[in-house]
C-alpha cells in the first residue's frame, strides 16, 4: 500500500512538473503549448543517450538534457509562437505547436528508435530499496525544488516580476519599457530547460521513450486544468492528486481504465468548477 | 466559396464527377484503386469533420476515436453477429452519432484548447477501451472484418459504394454551407460573441454539427474496416486523427474543394513518393507548420490567388466629365431660393 502511495506521488510529481512548465509558457504568452510533454520526452531521451551511450557523468548529462530542452523551447518560440501571436486569428498557436510536437516526436523516433529503452541509474543504489528507490524520490524532490525556485524567481527577482507583469497585461508591460518578445523567448527557454530536467529526473519511471510526449501533454494539462490555470500551487496539488488518483484507480480496477478515469476526473472538475481549484475566475469578455 | 457558378465551373464539376464515377474502368492497377478507395473513405470522415473544424472553428483532433467506434461496430455486427453489412453500416453511423453526442455534450461547452485536449483524450480512451474489452474487440489481436454484401462485394463495387456515400455527404454539406445554417457556423467561427448577439444558439449549432460529423465518422469507420479487412487498436492511432485535421487545415477553412484536394494530396503523396512514407508523421507536421505560417487560409486561397494572377480581373475605369452648365444652374437656383 505504501508503495502505491509513493509511486502515485512520483508519477504525480512528473505531472505537476509538466503543469508548471505549461504555466511558465502561459504566463508570458497566454499560449498552452502542445510541445510541453515533448520537452520532458527530450529530457528523458537525451539524458539516456548522454549518460548510457556516451558515458557522461550524471550531472553533465542533466546539464546536456536541460540544454537540449532549452534549445527546443527557444526554437518553438521563434518558429511557432512569435509570428503567430501577431496575427488576429485565434488559436493558430494550437496548430503550430501541434506541428512542432509531431515533428520533434517523429524526429526523435527516427533517430532513437521506437522501442522504449531503459534509463540509467543516476546514483549508485541496488534495486532492493523498495519505496526508498531513487526512481520515486528523484521526481518528487525535483518538482519541490522547481516550485520553490519558481516562487522565489517570481517574487524576489526583477526578471520574475517582469514575467508577472506580462502575465497581468502585455500592453501595459510594453508601455513600461519591457522588451516583451525577449522576455517571452526567455520564458520558453526556461520552460524548455525545466521540462527537460523533469523528464530527466523521472526518466527511470517513463523510460527513454519517444512517444511519452502526447500522454504527458494531456496529463499535465489535466493537472493544470484541475488545479487552476496560472497557479503554481494549483499545478502542484493538481498533479500530485492526479498521480495518486490514477495509481489508486489502477490498484483497485486494474490498469486498463487508467486514462478513462483520469479524463473523467477532468470532465467532472471542469463541469463543477471550470476555473480549477486554485484558479482565478475569468471575467467574461463582452 | 462562390454562389454563382460559371459555365466553366459546371463543366469542370461534371467532368470531375464522370472521371470519379468511371475510375475503376480506367485506373491502372489494383493498388491505385485501393488508394482511391482509401481517399474516399477518409473523405467521408473529413467532409463531416470539415463542418466542425473548417466552418464552425472547433478544433477537434480526436475524430479517429469515432472512426474506431464505427469500425468496431461494423466488425462486431457484420462479423461476429453476421448481420446484413449494409444494415451494419447504417448502425455504425447511428452509434458514431450517439458517441459524438456523448462527447459533444460536455466538451463543446469548453473553450478552444480545452476542447482540443478533450477530443485528443477521447481518442486515447477509445484505444484504451478497445484493448480492455477484448471479448468484443479481440483486444490487441484484432478482428477480421467481412466485406460488404452483394452488389458491392468486388473491389469495383466497394469503390462505387464509397463514391455514392461520399457524394451524398458532400452534397449534404455543400447544401449546409450555402444556406443560413452554414452562414451561422461561419459566424460562430469568426466571432462567438457576435454570433450570440445576432441570435445564433451557439451550443445547439455546434452540437448538431458535431453529431453529424460523428455519423459520417461512424459510416467512414465501417467502410474503412471492410476495406482494411482486419482491424487492431494499432490501426487507429492518435496520429491518424491528426492527419484528418491537417487535411482540412491545409485545404483551407470554410471551403469544401480545398480539404478534398488536401485529402488527396496528403493520402497519395506518401504512398507514391517512397522517402516521404519513411518520414510519415514528420511530413504531416512539417506541412501543417508550413501551411499555417505561409498560407494560413489554405490551398483554396492559394488557387484563388494564382487564378487572379493568370486571369487578372479587368479594372474598368469610368471617366467622369462634369456638366458645368447644369452645375452652375443648380448653384444659382440654390442661391436664389
Amino acid at each position: 500500500m505504501l508503495l502505491v502511495i509513493v509511486s502515485g506521488l512520483a508519477v504525480g510529481a512528473l505531472y505537476a512538473a509538466t503543469a508548471l512548465v505549461y504555466n511558465v509558457m502561459f504566463s508570458t504568452s497566454k499560449v498552452l503549448s502542445v510541445t510541453t510533454g515533448h520537452l520532458c520526452m527530450l529530457g528523458g531521451v537525451f539524458g539516456a543517450w548522454l549518460v548510457s551511450d556516451l558515458g557522461v557523468p550524471s550531472v553533465l548529462g542533466l546539464a546536456g538534457a536541460a540544454l537540449v530542452g532549452a534549445a527546443f523551447g527557444f526554437l518553438t518560440e521563434i518558429v511557432a509562437i512569435r509570428r503567430v501571436l501577431s496575427r488576429p486569428v485565434e488559436h493558430l498557436w494550437l496548430l503550430t505547436t501541434l506541428a512542432m510536437a509531431t515533428m520533434v516526436q517523429q524526429a526523435v523516433g527516427l533517430w532513437w528508435g521506437t522501442e522504449p529503452r531503459p534509463f540509467p541509474r543516476l546514483i549508485p543504489q541496488d534495486f532492493s530499496a523498495g519505496v526508498m528507490d531513487q526512481k520515486y524520490w528523484l521526481p518528487i524532490v525535483t518538482v519541490i525544488v522547481m516550485v520553490l525556485g519558481l516562487e522565489f524567481f517570481y517574487r524576489r527577482t526583477m526578471y520574475g516580476k517582469v514575467f508577472v507583469a506580462m502575465s497581468e497585461d502585455v500592453f501595459a508591460a510594453q508601455a513600461r519599457g519591457i522588451a516583451t518578445s525577449r522576455v517571452r523567448s526567455l520564458s520558453y527557454v526556461i520552460a524548455g530547460a525545466l521540462g527537460a530536467v523533469a523528464g530527466f529526473a523521472a526518466g527511470q519511471l517513463t523510460f527513454a521513450f519517444f512517444a511519452v510526449g502526447h500522454g504527458l501533454t494531456l496529463y499535465g494539462f489535466i493537472a493544470l486544468a484541475a488545479g487552476g490555470l496560472g497557479s503554481n500551487v494549483g499545478a502542484l496539488v493538481g498533479g500530485l492528486a492526479l498521480g495518486l488518483f490514477s495509481t489508486f484507480a489502477t490498484y483497485f480496477f486494474g490498469g486498463e481504465y487508467q486514462q478513462t478515469i483520469a479524463v473523467g476526473l477532468l470532465i467532472v472538475v471542469l463541469l463543477l468548477k471550470p476555473e480549477g481549484i486554485f484558479g482565478q475566475r475569468q471575467v467574461r469578455a463582452v | 466559396m462562390t454562389n454563382t457558378r460559371s459555365p466553366a465551373g459546371s463543366a469542370g464539376l461534371l467532368a470531375g464527377g464522370v472521371a470519379l464515377a468511371t475510375l475503376p474502368l480506367w485506373v491502372g492497377d489494383f493498388y491505385q484503386l485501393h488508394l482511391a478507395q482509401l481517399i474516399g473513405v477518409y473523405w467521408i470522415l473529413i467532409v463531416g469533420l470539415n463542418l466542425v473544424v473548417g466552418f464552425t472553428g472547433q478544433l477537434s483532433i480526436g475524430h479517429v476515436g469515432l472512426l474506431a467506434i464505427g469500425a468496431y461496430t461494423f466488425a462486431f455486427l457484420a462479423g461476429t453477429h453476421e448481420l446484413n453489412p449494409l444494415f451494419a453500416i447504417a448502425i455504425a453511423g447511428v452509434i458514431g452519432g450517439l458517441c459524438g453526442l456523448l462527447l459533444g455534450l460536455p466538451s463543446l461547452r469548453l473553450p478552444g484548447f480545452y476542447f482540443a485536449m478533450t477530443t485528443m483524450a477521447f481518442s486515447l480512451i477509445v484505444t484504451e477501451l478497445t484493448l480492455a474489452q477484448d471479448e468484443i474487440t479481440g483486444g490487441g489481436i484484432g478482428l477480421a472484418v467481412p466485406g460488404v454484401s452483394a452488389p458491392f462485394d468486388t473491389p469495383d463495387g466497394l469503390y462505387w459504394l464509397i463514391l455514392i456515400v461520399g457524394g451524398l455527404v458532400t452534397w449534404l454539406t455543400w447544401n449546409v454551407s450555402r444556406c443560413m445554417w452554414g452562414r451561422s457556423l461561419i459566424a460562430i467561427r469568426d466571432s462567438e460573441i457576435t454570433a450570440m448577439a445576432v441570435g445564433i444558439s451557439l451550443f445547439r449549432a455546434k452540437l448538431i454539427v458535431f453529431v453529424f460529423s460523428g455519423v459520417t465518422a461512424g459510416v467512414a469507420g465501417a467502410l474503412f474496416a471492410s476495406l482494411q479487412s482486419y482491424i487492431t487498436p494499432d490501426t487507429f492511432v492518435f496520429e491518424l486523427g491528426l492527419f484528418f485535421f491537417v487535411c482540412i487545415i491545409i485545404g483551407g477553412r470554410g471551403s469544401i474543394l480545398g480539404p478534398f484536394i488536401g485529402t488527396i494530396i496528403l493520402t497519395a503523396l506518401p504512398e507514391l513518393v517512397a522517402p516521404l512514407a519513411k518520414l510519415g508523421n514528420f511530413f504531416y507536421g512539417l506541412t501543417l507548420l508550413a501551411v499555417v505560417l505561409l498560407i494560413p487560409e489554405g490551398l483554396q486561397r492559394l488557387f484563388e490567388v494564382l487564378a487572379e494572377k493568370l486571369r487578372p480581373r479587368r479594372i474598368e475605369s469610368h471617366v467622369v466629365t462634369p456638366d458645368l452648365t447644369r452645375l452652375a444652374a443648380a448653384i444659382r437656383e440654390g442661391q436664389s431660393s
